[in-house]
């Protein structure tokens, strides 16, 4: 009866083990995916209009409207759709570790899971580091293009830009992370041995 | 097929290596000035800290690339070039995204800024810059093919 107990203690704790690890895992998915997600969001409703007065006719003044939009800037729909894309990526992934444990397509779900994280992280990091460069060329502007800064006009389009650029580069951290994570998964897969009793 | 494997990975390294050499070896003697009234209008790639990066980037993933090649046989941790292979791939996505994000305001120019396009003044500039670009969009994509076989090679 002793003995029993014990085995059935040995086979509860061993099915616990692999545990922990998923759930680091998991756990720095959720993080990246709410990062990306919170870049996306706050550069696509990235918006600020002002007016001026630009003449004044007789008594009424007339007044021009200008605005700044996240879409007119290539590098910042390129942001938007990489961290878009890289939140959906997180979102299937996610998904699929706690779901779809079943699913193997031939032996290859891990080495596809470590390509599609390497693809994600080129893109995260591409549109992250052209939406910093186009946010530090309207911050100081260039003095030798004679481009003037436009972050004095409208300082709350940089605020709101500079944070997305944060949730996105710390995305792009957390996503290095789990890519290295997949891959040292993929390089200590067990083998399959031939000479091994199924009990 | 680990033998084919090997020879085919290094030759794209090699030619990863020739085409970062071309981007940073154009970009770096890119310079044009123009005469616009009486003011003198230069255009360098030092100018521009996203172009600078790009130098940066692409020369650090070259000289990688070429220690790979000296480095391809099994020594003790061959199995981190993958992880050292992804962390290139990323310098390189990042240095064209970033440079290619510069060249297309000054080609264009931005309207709803008020910054005008740089290209129709100094002409040579702008050509050499896209050649650069090319050989440095070239790169990244010959990198990602690179990651592909050394995961290849190493999950094997």
């Amino acid at each position: 009866m002793a003995l029993q107990n014990e085995d059935k203690l040995e086979v509860g704790y061993s099915s616990l083990q692999p545990k922990p690890k998923k759930w680091v895992l998991l756990m720095l998915r959720l993080l990246a995916f709410f990062a990306t997600a919170a870049a996306t969001v706050v550069m696509g409703l990235n918006k600020e209009t002002k007016t001026l007065v630009v003449a004044t006719v007789g008594t009424t003044p007339i007044k021009a409207t200008l605005t700044a939009k996240f879409q007119h800037t290539p590098a910042f729909v390129f942001f938007v759709i990489a961290n878009g894309l890289a939140s959906m990526h997180n979102l299937v992934m996610i998904m699929g570790d706690l779901f779809g444990q079943k699913l193997d397509y031939k032996g290859l779900r891990l080495a596809m899971i470590a390509i599609l994280d390497m693809m994600t992280v080129a893109l995260i990091s591409g549109g992250a580091s052209a939406a910093a460069f186009m946010a530090e060329l309207g911050k100081n502007g260039n003095s030798h293009a004679r481009w003037n800064s436009i972050c004095d006009k409208y300082k709350t389009f940089c605020d709101h830009g500079g944070g997305a650029l944060i949730a996105s580069f710390a995305g792009l951290i957390l996503m290095l992370i789990i890519s290295v994570m997949s891959i040292i998964k993929l390089l200590i897969k067990p083998k399959p041995d031939s000479t091994t009793v199924v009990p | 097929m680990a033998k084919i494997n090997k020879i085919f990975s290094n030759i794209l390294r090699l030619l990863a290596v020739a085409a970062t050499v071309v981007a940073v070896v154009f970009m770096v003697t890119s310079h044009d000035s123009a005469q616009v009234l009486n003011l003198t209008f230069t255009a360098k790639y030092s100018y521009t800290p996203a172009f600078k990066f790009f130098v940066i980037g692409e020369a650090i993933a070259g000289g990688y690339t070429i220690v790979s090649i000296l480095l391809s046989f099994k020594t003790l941790f061959w199995r981190l070039i993958v992880i050292l292979d992804m962390v290139a791939t990323v310098l390189l996505a990042s240095s064209i995204s970033a440079a290619l994000a510069i060249a297309q305001v000054g080609k264009k120019g931005s309207s709803h800024a008020g910054w005008l396009p740089v290209c129709g003044q100094v002409p040579h500039f702008c050509d050499q810059v896209t050649v650069s670009l090319l050989a440095g969009f070239a790169a990244a994509v010959i990198y990602f093919v690179i990651l592909l076989s050394s995961l290849y090679a190493v999950v094997l």
